[in-house]
């Protein structure tokens, strides 16, 4: 047993965003101090699209989050470090052995894996949701060790159902994505790259010609949310509803929707380059994301009790459109900042 | 908050699942916290997983009384669309549709079969005979 046994001296520590979380301790493991909030900020993790015509759940999508893989693969260019993605295997054993061939070369090496067939999970969080991230640092025998930095330890996971869940099908499908640091570089030009992050967030939440990206797709759901009631009743209506809130404050997220981890970021780089404008932009955000709360906490009202909804659909759209202003504020001023 | 006992919880072991969050105060400050979560997740999280399961015991007792094969019952079950379910199995989506007749079903074959206890991870007893 003693032979197969490898474990990498790898530090886990709890993160609200799976994929930040896993990019911010692969990068502290290379000795370059970075906390999550800021792996967050550089890897463009902020986004919001509405997508009414895919079903997830059976509930419409939306998505508060960057799609998979962006996070890493974006603060690796920005900050211009060396590193692999393998976006595909086709052969599953192949997968498991190049991550073989990694743990034993000593590279702790990130995965997208689906958590519906994750054994670790709690059982009430295992929806079909594939866009989750965790990091193998250890093998013992059959079983790998894993940072999931969702949960507060590290887990044990076989290799059999590590399998399975890196080839989980539906949307966003895996197909056994993986992703690791080559080398890196000790003194990184992270001004430029806050920059170039910010430049980039800015575009995606206000520039993208199409309705339903960023700000104005916020304004949509809350156009929608308003039809809700009287298009599908209000059982519907409020597990429609109830998917705004899940997306928002579950699934890792660190609480509405990830606006609270943006806006510590823009305050750790206000901090950092001492840029007042920063600073003004973060309390925007972390207003914002008080107001995305307290949407919720209302909203939870109606989810309760479902056929008669307490609040008024047309009051909870109203509140939407409002942040959905906040927002816009935050990222107007981003957008004429100069750090 | 914390430790409002919720006896559905309880039983899914909710208790030991502590999350980190991040907030924000008065005073521009962002904080961590390591805790458990509030109030609107239980709620939203129960309202899904009735959903799931009111779906999944309609499909039940449509099996039993022979209207639907019993694919449809595991497809409810692990909370697959036929089009999810048609990238698991490889078996294209009209097919599986016509599959969901019990007529259809029963004169399927094993290979056929096999494909989908594979893609339900089950038996292919288990996939015969809906409990």
């Amino acid at each position: 047993m003693e032979k197969d046994k490898i474990i990498i001296d790898y530090k886990h520590r709890q993160a609200g965003h799976c994929e930040s979380g896993a990019t911010s301790n692969l990068f502290n493991f290379y000795g370059v101090e970075m906390s999550e909030p800021m792996a967050f900020g550089i890897g463009n993790g902020l986004f919001f699209s509405y997508l009414p015509f895919l079903k997830l759940q059976y509930a419409p999508m939306m998505t508060f989050r960057n799609f998979p893989n962006v996070v890493f693969h974006r603060s690796m260019k920005y900050l211009g470090v060396d590193s692999t993605v393998i976006k595909k295997f086709k052969d599953q054993k192949e997968s498991m052995a190049a991550l073989d061939r990694n743990l034993e070369k000593g590279i702790p090496t990130g995965m997208q894996v689906g958590v519906f067939n994750l054994t670790f999970f709690p059982p009430e969080y295992r929806m079909h949701y594939n866009m989750h991230n965790l990091v193998a640092y250890g093998k013992e025998g059959n079983d790998y060790w894993v940072s999931d930095t969702v949960m507060e330890l590290p887990q044990k996971i076989s290799s059999e159902d590590l399998q399975r869940v890196r080839y989980a099908k539906g949307v966003f499908a895996p197909k056994g994505k993986m992703y690791w640091i080559n080398s890196i570089n000790k003194d990184l030009d992270i001004k430029s790259a806050v920059e170039k992050a910010i430049k980039k967030t800015v575009y995606e939440m206000l520039k993208v010609p199409f309705p339903l990206n960023g700000v104005k797709g916020i304004h949509w759901l809350a156009k929608d949310l308003k039809k809700w009631p009287k298009k599908h009743g209000n059982e519907t209506a409020s597990f429609y509803l109830g998917q705004i809130i899940r997306m928002s404050e579950d699934f890792g997220t660190g609480g509405a929707g990830f606006r609270y981890i943006y806006g510590a970021f823009l305050k750790e780089t206000g901090e950092k380059f001492s840029n007042p404008d920063l600073m003004a932009a973060s309390n925007l955000m972390g207003n914002a994301a008080n107001r995305w709360r307290e949407f919720t906490y209302l909203s939870a009202r109606n989810c309760k009790n479902r056929s008669k909804p307490e609040e008024d659909y047309g009051k909870l759209s109203d509140m939407l459109h409002e942040i959905a202003d906040m927002e816009k504020e935050v990222y107007v001023k981003l957008d004429k900042i100069k750090i | 908050m914390e430790n409002e006992s919720n006896p559905v919880y309880k039983n899914q072991a909710y208790g030991q699942f502590r999350e980190l969050f991040y907030s924000y105060d008065k005073d521009g400050k962002f904080e961590k916290r390591v805790g458990y979560h509030g109030e609107p997740d239980r709620v939203t999280l129960q309202q899904a997983w009735d959903h799931f399961n009111d779906r999944i015991e309609a499909a039940r007792q449509k099996v039993k009384a022979g209207e639907a094969s019993p694919i449809l019952y595991y497809m409810e079950k692990t909370l697959v669309t036929a089009m999810d379910l048609s990238m698991h199995a490889g078996i294209i989506v009209w097919r599986i549709k016509r599959h969901l007749k019990p007529k259809v079903f029963n004169r399927l074959g094993e290979k056929t079969l096999k494909k989908y206890a594979e893609a339900f991870n089950i038996t292919i007893d288990q996939l015969k005979n809906v409990d």
